[in-house]
């Protein structure tokens, strides 16, 4: 058989690019699996923490029927074994110290080659390394507020269902934050520093307390924060559900998600640029 | 044996002192290090201030106490990273075999292990507490029992660490409960003990000593008394030779070479 | 008195079984599974004072593991040993008083501090008073011709200068018996010649023994007067140097160069090693042929150059490591 170069050529069929992220994270996930000692004794420090803010809260209310900043005891408490949950689920190298690695490195450059992009990559197989983890702590947080403070008041299991997306986005609003901060080192010395201070912001402002513990003036500015997104949002739903904040927090959330892909984008092809000018 | 003890202390403060050199000769990077540490301690402010704002006192303290308390917790934190720093990684040395070259030296193996290196880091910790002080009435007195604390609790704090740390001449993964472990004692040292009720209460004064590094000492420097304080000593000099009989018991098993894996 | 005695020294590791996946992860909790590994069989040898000595195996044969019997670090399972009259096991740290190890890369030095510093450090780690070690550091800057760099901080020296400090800074206690692992590798061959000059002043002048762990033949030729060769968890081979190359003297590699291509007659004990163009390596056995016999096989108006040699150190090693 001959083919006539022009009009009969075999046309290569491209499968969806994206199945191969999903690959990605299949493989990332099943590895972690194998390592589960890890993962449950860590629980351990999450057991503690929680623990320690239950003893804290439990004196701050000193009556149990008392109301502050709109939450009972039982709803505050909840409030922060699921902020937690989301501090402790996802923290995780990869992002952050060995994102950091790879382009000082330069190792970024090899990413080039390969059929695939490094940011994406990179995400894929951070929720494989994560997925495992997020599942456990939330199942493990959950049976331990059960246990430690009966029920979460008015709450159903349609909620969860609800509330997946939100946690979902999240998840993906932390990890492009941390994958951003992570492009800084095409520029700086070290990008680590930046890490520690949102990791900072996100347990000041995001996991101690609800925005509606904190003084008046500051709530908006809080509101309006990616911490809102990322951890508030979740839990606020998780603990008291309700309609109008479950719109607020998805349109952040999307606002979010949306301008932070952006950055990645621009800064990420930036950052490649510069590798290409400098060798590394 | 006293000149033993006299010549193994000069040693290790002489050991200390070229580990902080050594750290200190890329002069930037410290000096970041240092700040960056002391920026990050002052944000429990925010956190206390907020918690103020709910009640006005928490565990029977107040913000002047709180400030006591966390200046307490950073400074004998900070020593105990300055001096004995790989007493807190002691768990991976055993496992990687890392101890050999100590065991071949005529030194106290322990001493030379744990301060063979030190965290920058946690010299912002150690200054940070000593800043803070002054922002809560601070007389000559309570200067000097805090000094004290910040030495008696750094003790108490790394040889729990090596308590801890030991696990791992017995058991697989003991890293990470030595690391569960010394985590707490941190965590909790920076939440006033009044919250505590019950079996908590009895644990911070037992198994997880945290009582004795950070409580009673603040109770002290705010109300002087001396059974406290011969307390807070004993308490510490025993944990010490726990920590020295742990140690020495699980080095005989590392030297046996039956742990995890081979070192061939 | 002998320096290192061992008699039929045992050492057996136990190796857990480590296995993947969340089944077998928790299966180990309940029963672990362990595979015991003989790394040392039953070794016995001694060492005179003032030796100096090669000890060498291949990769796995339980040297490391010897050593560290030796030094005290790990205890022999079976077996009696002494050093220097005292028992490592029993008095790790008095006998650490008299032994000196450098072993491979590892740095004991000071890197932001002067080898002067250094030197000083350690003679206070070993309890040595302050005069006594500054006129240690003054006879050892002059034997060794460490003057012109021991001011000068150790990170700036070269790798010779910092090796050469290295093994001083363990000398500064005036050991018996210094343990060597590796000591030249990674160093260039002037630089390597320095450190065996160095090695074997200090072994002259001091009569310090010297037990030398290195898989650089030169090293062992150019240094050691006895070898011994273990393999397997066990001793294949003791002997002094003269005795080995005498041993094995009775082969002899002939090198030669024709004029001509020409075709060589083969008798028996001789064996053709190389033959490209008109270079030509013979071994041969001399127990049964003869080098002037082997030669006379040759046209001798044929031959351009000719080089006989003895079998290399490194080739009887190999031979004797796949004993």
């Amino acid at each position: 058989m001959r083919f006539d170069n022009c009009t009969e050529r075999k046309k290569i069929v491209v499968k969806n690019p994206a199945k191969k992220y999903y690959y990605i994270f299949r493989v990332s996930f099943m590895e972690n699996l194998q390592y589960p000692l890890n993962c449950i004794l860590g629980f351990l420090s999450y057991f503690i923490m929680i623990f320690l803010f239950f003893q804290l809260w439990n004196y701050i209310y000193g009556d149990a029927s008392k109301v502050i900043a709109g939450y009972t005891r039982t709803q505050m408490i909840w409030y922060v074994i699921f902020t937690e949950i989301m501090w402790f689920g996802t923290r995780n190298a990869t992002l952050t110290g060995g994102m950091s690695r790879d382009i000082k490195s330069g190792t970024v450059a090899y990413a080039m080659n390969k059929p695939y992009r490094y940011p994406l990559y990179i995400l894929s197989k951070y929720f494989g390394e994560i997925g495992f983890r997020f599942l456990l702590y939330f199942l493990m947080g959950s049976i331990m507020g059960v246990v430690m403070l009966g029920n979460i008041p008015a709450f159903r299991f349609t909620t969860v269902v609800w509330v997946l997306p939100v946690i979902l986005s999240g998840l993906l609003v932390n990890s492009l934050i941390r994958i951003c901060i992570s492009l800084l080192a095409f520029w700086v010395e070290d990008s680590l520093p930046f890490q520690w201070i949102y990791d900072k912001l996100l347990i000041v402002i995001g996991i101690m307390f609800p925005v509606e513990v904190f003084p008046k003036i500051l709530q908006p500015a809080i509101r309006l924060s990616p911490i809102y997104a990322v951890t508030y949002g979740p839990a606020k739903l998780l603990v008291d559900f309700s309609f109008e904040v479950y719109r607020q927090v998805l349109l952040v959330q999307l606002g979010y998600l949306f301008t932070f892909s952006v950055l990645l984008l621009l800064g990420y092809r930036k950052g490649v640029k510069k590798l290409n000018v400098n060798g590394g | 044996m006293l000149t033993e003890v006299k010549s193994e202390i000069q040693l290790l403060l002489l050991t200390v002192r070229y580990n902080i050199m050594r750290e200190m000769t890329n002069k930037a990077a410290f000096t970041t290090n240092v700040l960056f540490m002391m920026l990050n301690n002052s944000t429990f402010i925010i956190q206390w201030a907020v918690l103020f704002h709910l009640k006005k006192e928490i565990g029977g303290y107040g913000m002047k106490e709180i400030i006591l308390l966390w200046a307490l917790a950073a400074s004998s934190y900070g020593f105990a990273h300055i001096f004995f720093h790989k007493a807190f990684s002691l768990s991976d040395l055993i496992t990687e075999g890392k101890l050999d070259a100590f065991l071949v030296q005529p030194k106290s193996v322990l001493l030379s292990v744990i301060s063979s290196s030190t965290s920058p880091p946690a010299m912002g910790d150690l200054l940070y507490g000593f800043v803070l002080i002054f922002f809560t009435g601070i007389t000559p007195l309570k200067f000097m029992l805090f000094t004290l604390f910040t030495i008696t609790g750094g003790l108490l704090y790394s040889a729990f660490a090596v308590i801890t740390g030991s696990i791992s001449f017995w058991i697989t993964r003991g890293d990470l409960i030595a690391m569960n472990l010394t985590n707490t004692m941190v965590n909790f040292s920076t939440y006033p003990d009044g919250i505590f009720k019950g079996l908590i209460k009895v644990l911070v004064y037992t198994l997880i000593p945290i009582g004795f590094y950070i409580y009673l000492p603040v109770s002290i420097l705010l109300h002087l008394n001396l059974i406290y304080l011969g307390l807070v000593f004993l308490v510490t000099v025993i944990i010490i030779n726990i920590a020295f009989a742990v140690f020495y018991k699980g080095l005989k098993r590392y030297s046996s070479g039956n742990l995890m894996s081979a070192r061939v | 008195m002998e320096a290192i005695t061992a008699e039929e020294l045992q050492k057996t590791f136990k190796v857990k079984q480590k296995k993947k996946g969340l089944k077998a992860s928790l299966a180990t909790f309940v029963k672990t599974e362990y595979k015991e590994v003989e790394a040392v069989k039953g070794i016995s040898f001694q060492v005179k004072e003032g030796e100096v000595l090669a000890f060498i195996g291949p990769n796995g044969a339980g040297k490391s593991t010897t050593i560290k019997m030796l030094t005290g670090i790990l205890y022999p399972d079976g077996g009696r040993m002494s050093v220097l009259g005292l028992s490592p096991t029993r008095d790790r740290k008095k006998l650490a008083y008299e032994i000196g190890t450098v072993f491979g890369q590892k740095e004991q030095l000071w890197t932001h501090l002067t080898p002067y510093d250094n030197f000083m450090f350690f003679g206070k780690v070993y309890d040595l008073g302050e005069k006594e070690t500054v006129s240690r550091i003054e006879e050892m800057a002059e034997s060794f011709e460490l003057g012109s760099f021991i001011n000068t901080p150790v990170r700036n020296l070269s790798l010779g200068q910092r090796i050469r400090c290295e093994i001083t800074a363990s000398l500064i206690h005036r050991p018996k018996i210094l343990f060597l692992d590796e000591p030249t590798i990674g160093l260039d061959p002037v630089v390597k010649e320095n450190i065996r000059e160095f090695i074997k002043k200090l072994n002259r002048q001091y009569n310090t023994t010297i037990f030398l762990t290195s898989h650089d033949v030169g090293d062992i030729e150019k240094l050691c007067k006895r070898m011994i060769i273990i393999n397997n968890g066990k001793v294949v081979m003791d002997d002094a140097m003269d005795n080995l190359k005498y041993n094995y003297l009775n082969r002899k590699q002939v090198e030669v160069r024709l004029k001509e291509d020409a075709e060589i007659k083969l008798k028996e004990g001789v064996q053709l090693i190389k033959n490209k163009g008109l270079e030509r390596r013979f071994e041969v056995d001399t127990k049964k042929c003869q080098v002037n016999e082997l030669l006379s096989l040759i046209d001798g108006d044929n031959i351009m150059d000719v080089n006989i040699s003895n079998i290399p150190l490194e080739k009887i090693i190999t031979e004797i490591y796949k004993r």
